[in-house]
């Protein structure tokens, strides 16, 4: 399949957009008050999607910023005298702060509890708003904030609000475009491949709730506009619903979709109006049909594509030679070391004063029987795992434990036993996810589309497609990766994996579930790997793999090194034959 | 003054305690964290006060219906909004479909039942003032739920089953116990306390469609710094929330509670996501 | 009067494929065990052992291939069918109930069994375990790990099974309790149920084993009587790969 073009992406939202132009002209009135309540319901959504839609945190409560910003306007505007535009700006700034406010528990709290949490400060929100009379006018209100001209008027304010709207699709088109948008999605639905691949969660997390929470705060301020007058009873939880529920109707990971998924609750209770107060019901009843249905949403219902046929019976045919251009010749890295480490999970010993050296351009094995401490080795080296004692040492450098996110820049990369991938991303997105360590671009950048960015992606696309033909799945670069078999996720792990340019991959168990002429194409790619230079270490169960590729091997046993050598010397020496055997 | 405030906190907080083990008991058979707990108490309140004042009916058969009508929702939360979700490869979509499911029975009450908060009957012909059965009911509802609970789990095989589920499922299927049974049992179960938490302390917070969200919130506030799945920690941590909340209320007022409780929950939830009482996260790799 | 033969097989695995969503691990294995016999069933990691188990209990849901057993079809993914057809699984790293006391434990593996009958079926499976029934009223989670495997096959015995599948019963047990537990799998071959074993300890699975299957990737590489004289060797290279060079 051929990637879509620009244009034709870019299609439904231009056609969105002269619908948006035209409708003054047909001087309804009445459908300009409800077109412009869904292009400031839009703004905040839009932001929110990126929190919902891509990083999968359910924030049920963003009505809260919607109260908060429409509030910091009004206020501004009735009690200082400040115009709205610097008022508007100031309810953006209180909606970020509060957006990463009402987040960061995101980084530690588990779905539910966060839901929760969200949920708890959308009602303390309404409570403080009711309550602290001074400010607010409590129950009585406060008069909405409004627009110099040109857009005091219904028609120009409406202007206002769908060129803000246009500009928020277009900066989260950007952004889910770009490195965080992929970044986003991974740390959602792969979060330990994510963070192998250098994605450091913190800081992307805090950067996106400021971004969207300035967006919520920017939609209330429209929104005290457009209500001319708040009380805390416009705040309702059923807004929050219909913001979420927007996002999910449309669909997980696409702009389009939430966008579709607006248009349609905002204008869904107006073409028939005996609905009204049924409205929220039928929100409710939405979600659960689409949760239990159809989880894609309506963005996967557009998605024509994936629904074509792929060809069976598939065969993986990996072109080695594109790795020359792919990792260019380089310093050869100094040797990756472990030294004497000790781990217990409880009171079971996994490593118990383990050292093993991993020199650049060798194939090391690491084998040993069930529980006897490799995959737990590959943890310790990947950052995943903190031993009690010992070290990982890169040459003179001391690698900090426990903090995988920052091994990519280290030049180390990892493939996990099951595969770790982003089931609805295109197999091409997957694979880029393993580049983001190397771009520099920042988050605004991305979402302006900055020339910096615009260089820095192309040349990820290239490197991508590069990878892809090493490991043989270039052909299968614009399909959505759930669509992929088993064998075919194993050497996608290995394309995302080379992506940061490693010195050295950790590979692990990559030939399970392969068939024969996959694995010894496995066999050749992992020798090619070593002779561009990295070094691979590689656990695996598939013994002749082992014998037939590696340099040296390590057997394992109850977390210690029972023998190491050429495989040769392995394959003869009587314990490991017995360990195996369990003799 | 401070007996008024031990008496309502603790009221209050044995029923917070009750929607605290109704999360438990839904939790325990199935691994899932539902929004209908609140629910399930705010609709013991609502078909109390619909079975007794507008229906007529006497207290004892209100009170039976309120609890098997509870059970009937329970059981539909397990239908609808559970059983399809652990039968997918996303499990966690169940805190959409079991929100989802709540939002359609707060809806459906709001509209057709009212939007204000309707009284709810005397349920018995005595005490006043302090000893007012509005104070003891909950707590008195919430003391039979432990013990009925304890005899149902240490001397029934059903109960001992519960148990076998909720600590690891896959063992009791390998062993033939009729998971999904027993999981829907738990959930009508779990409907039951949820009825009760409401039904009891119906005259304390009336028959209001609004007492759904805010039940799902304050009682899951001690869930979750108890420990999900660990009903002495439900029961303490609901009746320590009530008792600050009063307190609260009655020393700086109002509009301070719900903001002290929502920062000490979370800021409780940030030093130890598992709770207080809770086990550590497994491994990820 | 049955009409099967007595030698025909109780057990009769064919072509199955199974495996953890869209990971296949089991490639179309062939398996038969006859009424009365110890059937080991050996293979590396990864090979596939615990999931032939675990398809065949119907704790996993079959992917193809047909199981007969003891004459019938055994429907797929319905672990109560399987239990009560006659087939118990003792599933590996004795998964027991620790909050739960010893008896309670018995009880429940005899969950569909009248009250009568599975008191007496308990205390049939206690009497194999004298060490168990002295603590019976103690939580499970007090035993050590050797007396919770214990436990475990005691569970699997209160269905007086017809055939009983132990995946690994010897992980993590001294060896004079891996004997022990070997010692009950004799007793129980001697009172004609048969048992398909996984086990690590190749030699001790040999020992008390009539025949052996070796599993490599997914599949049936050795099927062989446990006193064929070149099993030894035959075994290694299934699992070691031939010699090269």
């Amino acid at each position: 399949m051929t990637p879509t073009p620009v244009w034709r992406r870019a299609l439904p939202y231009l056609l969105l957009l002269a619908a948006a132009i035209l409708l003054p002209f047909t001087g309804s009135t009445y459908w300009g008050v409800i077109a412009t309540r869904a292009a400031i319901y839009w703004v905040l959504v839009a932001g929110l999607n990126l929190v919902v839609g891509f990083a999968g945190q359910l924030a049920i409560g963003y009505v809260a910023l919607l109260a908060l910003g429409a509030y910091t306007t009004s206020v501004l505007c009735a009690r200082t005298g400040i115009g709205m535009v610097p008022a508007l700006a100031a309810g953006g700034v209180v909606g970020a702060l509060f957006g990463v406010l009402v987040g960061l528990p995101a980084l530690r709290l588990r779905t539910f509890y966060f839901a929760m949490a969200t949920l708890g400060f959308a009602t303390i929100v309404t409570q403080v708003a009711l309550a602290w009379t001074d400010v607010t006018g409590g129950g009585v209100g406060v008069p909405g904030p409004s627009l110099p001209a040109p857009f005091d008027t219904p028609w120009g304010f409406y202007a206002a609000c769908v060129m803000l709207a246009a500009l928020a699709t277009w900066m989260t088109a950007n952004i889910a475009a770009s490195r965080f948008g992929r970044a986003l999605v991974a740390l959602r639905d792969a979060d330990v491949a994510a963070e192998a691949s250098g994605i450091a969660k913190a800081p992307l997390f805090v950067t996106v709730f400021l971004f969207s929470g300035a967006a919520a705060g920017i939609a209330g301020g429209l929104f005290a506009d457009l209500q001319t007058y708040i009380t805390p009873d416009a705040f309702t939880f059923d807004l929050s619903v219909l913001f979420f529920i927007a996002i999910l109707v449309g669909g997980r990971g696409s702009i389009l979709g939430p966008l579709l998924g607006t248009l349609l609750l905002t204008a869904l209770p107006e073409v028939a109006a005996p609905l009204v107060a049924w409205s929220t019901f039928l929100y409710a009843a939405l979600l659960l049909l689409i949760v239990l249905l159809m989880p894609g949403g309506i963005a996967e219902l557009l998605d024509w594509r994936n629904r074509r046929p792929l060809t069976q019976d598939r065969v993986v045919l990996p072109r080695p030679a594109l790795l020359a251009d792919l990792l260019p010749e380089r310093h050869r890295a100094p040797a990756l070391a472990v030294r004497d480490v000790r781990l217990a999970f409880g009171g079971v010993r996994a490593i118990d004063g383990l050292s093993l050296d991993l020199h650049a351009g060798e194939v090391h094995g690491l084998i040993g029987p069930n529980g006897s401490g490799k995959t737990t080795t590959l943890n310790v080296i990947g950052g995943f795992a903190r031993p009690q004692s010992g070290s990982v040492v890169l040459g003179a450098t001391r690698l900090p434990q426990g903090a995988p996110a920052a091994r990519a820049r280290h030049g180390i990369a990892r493939t996990f036993q099951t595969p770790r991938m982003v089931g609805e991303a295109t197999v091409l997105d997957n694979v880029m996810i393993g580049g983001g360590v190397t771009a520099r671009a920042g988050f605004m950048e991305a979402a302006l589309r900055l020339p910096r960015q615009l260089r820095e992606e192309a040349a990820l696309v290239r490197r991508a497609r590069l990878a892809l033909g090493a490991v043989g799945l270039d052909a299968l670069a614009a399909v959505r990766c759930d669509r992929l078999q088993h064998s075919e996720l194993r050497f996608l792990e290995i394309a995302r994996a080379l992506l940061a340019q490693p010195d050295f991959l950790l590979l692990d168990e990559p030939a399970a579930g392969l068939a024969a002429p996959e694995i010894h194409e496995l066999g050749a790619l992992i020798r090619a790997l070593a002779a561009r230079g990295v070094g691979v270490l590689l656990v695996e169960h598939h013994a002749d793999l082992i014998f037939a590729i590696c340099d040296r091997v390590t057997v394992l046993d109850l977390g210690r090194v029972l023998a190491a050598g050429k495989p040769a010397e392995i394959r003869a020496h009587r314990e490991v034959v017995s360990a195996y055997l369990g003799a | 003054m401070l007996e008024a405030v031990i008496v309502s906190g603790v009221a209050i907080g044995a029923v917070y305690a009750l929607i605290g083990i109704t999360y438990n008991v839904m939790y325990a058979a199935s691994r899932v964290m539902s929004f209908t707990s609140g629910q399930l108490g705010m609709l013991g309140g609502v078909f109390g006060a619909w079975f007794i004042l507008r229906l007529g009916l006497p207290v004892l058969p209100g009170a039976v219906l309120t609890l098997s009508a509870c059970a009937l929702v329970g059981l539909a939360t397990e239908i609808v909004a559970v059983r399809p979700v652990l039968a997918s490869l996303e499990k966690h979509l169940y805190v959409l479909s079991t929100l989802a499911f709540a939002l359609l029975i707060q809806q459906f009450v709001a509209i057709e039942w009212s939007t204000e908060p309707q009284p709810f009957p005397r349920l018995l012909a005595f005490g006043d003032a302090l000893i007012d059965q509005k104070f003891w009911l909950p707590l008195a509802a919430c003391a039979a739920v432990i013990v009925a609970l304890e005899i149902i789990y240490r001397r029934t095989l059903v109960g001992r089953a519960f148990l076998a589920i909720a600590e690891d499922g896959f063992a009791a299927r390998a062993l033939g116990l009729p998971e999904r049974r027993l999981r829907m049992a738990s959930y009508a179960l779990a409907g039951v306390i949820g009825g009760l938490a409401g039904f009891a302390g119906g005259e304390l917070m009336l028959a209001f469609f609004a007492n759904g969200p805010l039940l799902s919130f304050y009682g899951f506030v001690p869930v979750a710094l108890g420990g999900l799945g660990n009903n002495r920690g439900a029961i303490i941590g609901g009746l320590l929330l009530g008792l600050f909340q009063q307190a609260a209320s009655f020393l700086v007022g109002g509009l301070f509670v719900s903001v002290a409780t929502f920062v000490v929950f979370i800021a409780v939830l940030l030093a130890a996501p598992q709770g207080l009482f809770g086990a550590a996260a497994g491994r990820r790799v | 009067m049955p009409i099967s033969a007595p030698e025909a097989d109780l057990l009769e695995i064919r072509g199955l494929v199974a495996g953890y969503g869209k990971i296949v691990v089991l490639h179309g294995v062939d398996l038969a065990v006859r009424q009365g016999e110890v059937v080991t069933l050996l293979g590396a990691n990864g090979a596939g052992k615990t999931t032939v188990l675990r398809a065949l209990s119907g704790l996993l849901p079959r992917g193809g291939g047909s199981i007969r057993f003891a004459g019938a079809a055994l429907p797929p993914a319905d672990p109560r069918a399987a239990v009560r057809a006659g087939i118990a699984h003792v599933i590996e790293g004795h998964r027991v109930f620790t909050q739960l006391p010893i008896a309670d434990n018995l009880l429940l593996a005899g969950y569909d069994l009248s009250g009568a009958t599975r008191r007496a079926r308990v205390e049939e499976a206690l009497a194999e375990f004298p060490e168990l029934a002295a603590r019976r009223h103690e939580r499970a989670g007090a035993l050590s790990g050797g007396q919770q495997q214990m436990l475990a096959v005691a569970q699997g015995l209160v269905r007086r099974p017809r055939l009983l599948l132990l995946d690994e019963p010897s992980a993590g047990l001294s060896p004079v309790l891996v004997d022990r537990v070997l010692t009950v799998l004799r007793r129980l071959r001697a009172a004609g149920v048969a048992v398909l074993l996984v086990e690590q300890l190749i030699e001790k699975a040999l020992g008390v084993a009539d025949r052996v299957y070796a599993l490599a990737r997914g599949r049936v590489v050795l099927e062989a009587a446990t006193d064929a004289p070149d099993l030894p060797a035959r075994l290694e290279r299934a699992y070691l790969g031939e010699v090269s060079g």
